[in-house]
């Protein structure tokens, strides 16, 4: 089991939270009046475990939880599990091949544009508002917003969830996208553990205590936005 | 009047972030000789009037910025993080105490990308803090710098020269008008009397002072009004 990855595989619910940092104000005859500041805008996720870990499967668990601490990013997916790989998944009508093919031709703000399009019929799905891409080796996922067609261009322009944070140039770099994308987060608030007596296990024909364990609070992942 | 172009006609939406430059003096007299350190709000390194502001220098607030049509003296704050440690050396290793503050919003679109900016504060560092947050196991630190605007600094600033002669010959070496000024400081003087001779050092002085005692208690100094 591997730290927070084995956490998101077997938690109970996942919530999502991609919302901006803004300031809304309401004048008097109920009209709004948003400020935004365009952050890096990270991705939170929270993760409700439950009580089902047995004490004795999960030191191994709980060793690597205390070792990455609050501080510590680990790289999580969507793809390796049956239950998980469908959260993500890619809904665009283009085979692998023709995906791996795409590559960056400039991502300005967050206007992605990609090139080396596959040839089909011009209105092909690409992508569909929610689609993950990645681009190149970097840590960072993005969301398209809208459904993207082929067109008769040979780019298309991708109107990201988020600005470009990523500060080498990308130009010319391939995509991943759908569940095949990662995350990189940490656990700010990382939840303490407790053991709560019950049940045996057999070590050497010999029978010992065990216990279950219970988290003290929901696990809220940050995205690591701290590097470009 | 400054045009704003990103927040007229009643935009309903503003994306906007703050840059804050911070230029550190290292010897007096020299403002060519100095440090520049920028923070910003945005998510990305910017250039405003050549100089790039990088996302990475940890502003973690801008205090308010008093906006009058008047010009006044108003003073504002920013917060940077003192988990840095570059931050926390710059603070302690540096003047920083007289450097130069400014504050700029910039304005981006819809696509992030910014489009104009409008200067909101000049300012001098008065003052830091340097603050420790602890509670439990979270151990924050926190880097506060005070500024005043060009205003408030002029209004507490003293002009002009002293009556003695160090500070008469600070500008004039050969300058001899305030040589006098000891000998005669403090000393009681009657206007329109005659004049006799007086004191040219302080030891003279004192013993003419004594003497004026010396004629008070005995009665002899005569009213000359």
């Amino acid at each position: 089991m591997s730290g927070l990855q084995s956490i998101l595989n077997y938690c109970n619910g996942l919530q999502i939270d991609r919302r901006k940092v803004v300031g809304i104000q309401y004048t008097r005859n109920e009209i709004p009046r948003v400020s935004q500041t365009p952050t890096r805008n990270p991705w939170k996720f929270t993760l409700d475990m439950p009580n089902r870990y047995r004490y004795n499967e999960a030191r191994s668990l709980m060793e690597q939880l205390d070792n990455l601490d609050r501080i510590t990013p680990q790289v999580i997916t969507f793809s390796n599990l049956p239950q998980l790989s469908w959260i993500f998944r890619y809904q665009g009508a283009m085979t692998v091949t023709q995906r791996n093919a795409i590559t960056v031709t400039s991502f300005v703000g967050n206007q992605l544009v990609l090139g080396n399009l596959p040839v089909v019929p011009n209105t092909r799905v690409l992508f569909e508002p929610n689609d993950l891409i990645q681009i190149g080796n970097n840590y960072y996922p993005f969301t398209s917003t809208t459904q993207i067609l082929r067109g008769t261009s040979g780019t298309v322009t991708v109107t990201t969830n988020r600005p470009n944070i990523i500060t080498a140039s990308v130009v010319g770099n391939g995509i991943t996208v759908g569940n095949s994308c990662s995350f990189t987060m940490f656990c700010p608030n990382m939840p303490t553990y407790k053991l709560i007596p019950g049940g045996y296990q057999k070590t050497n024909g010999v029978l010992v205590g065990n216990a279950l364990i219970e988290f003290s609070d929901a696990f809220e992942l940050y995205e690591f936005v701290g590097t470009a | 009047m400054e045009n704003i172009p990103a927040v007229a006609n009643n935009k309903p939406l503003v994306n906007n972030a703050e840059f804050v430059k911070l230029t550190i003096y290292n010897e007096y007299g020299n403002t060519a000789n100095n440090n520049v350190y920028t923070f910003s709000s945005s998510y990305q390194s910017e250039t405003i009037d050549g100089v790039t502001y990088g996302p990475l220098g940890g502003l973690l607030a801008v205090g308010v910025q008093q906006r009058d049509i008047r010009v006044t003296s108003a003073d504002t704050s920013i917060s940077i993080s003192g988990i840095d440690g570059n931050n926390m050396a710059v603070v302690l290793g540096t003047l920083i105490r007289g450097s130069k503050l400014e504050i700029t919003r910039g304005f981006y679109d819809n696509n992030y990308v910014l489009t104009s900016n409008a200067h909101r504060f000049t300012g001098i560092v008065t003052n830091y803090n340097i603050s420790e947050e602890r509670q439990d196991q979270d151990d924050n630190f926190t880097i506060t710098l005070n500024a005043s605007s060009f205003k408030s600094v002029l209004e507490n600033r003293i002009a002009g020269r002293k009556t003695n002669s160090e500070s008469w010959k600070e500008y004039n070496p050969t300058d001899t008008s305030m040589d006098r000024v000891p000998s005669l400081a403090d000393r009681a003087f009657s206007f329109g009397v005659e004049p006799r001779q007086g004191p040219t050092t302080q030891s003279q002085a004192a013993t003419d002072a004594s003497q004026v005692a010396q004629d008070t208690n005995t009665n002899t100094f005569v009213d000359r009004y």
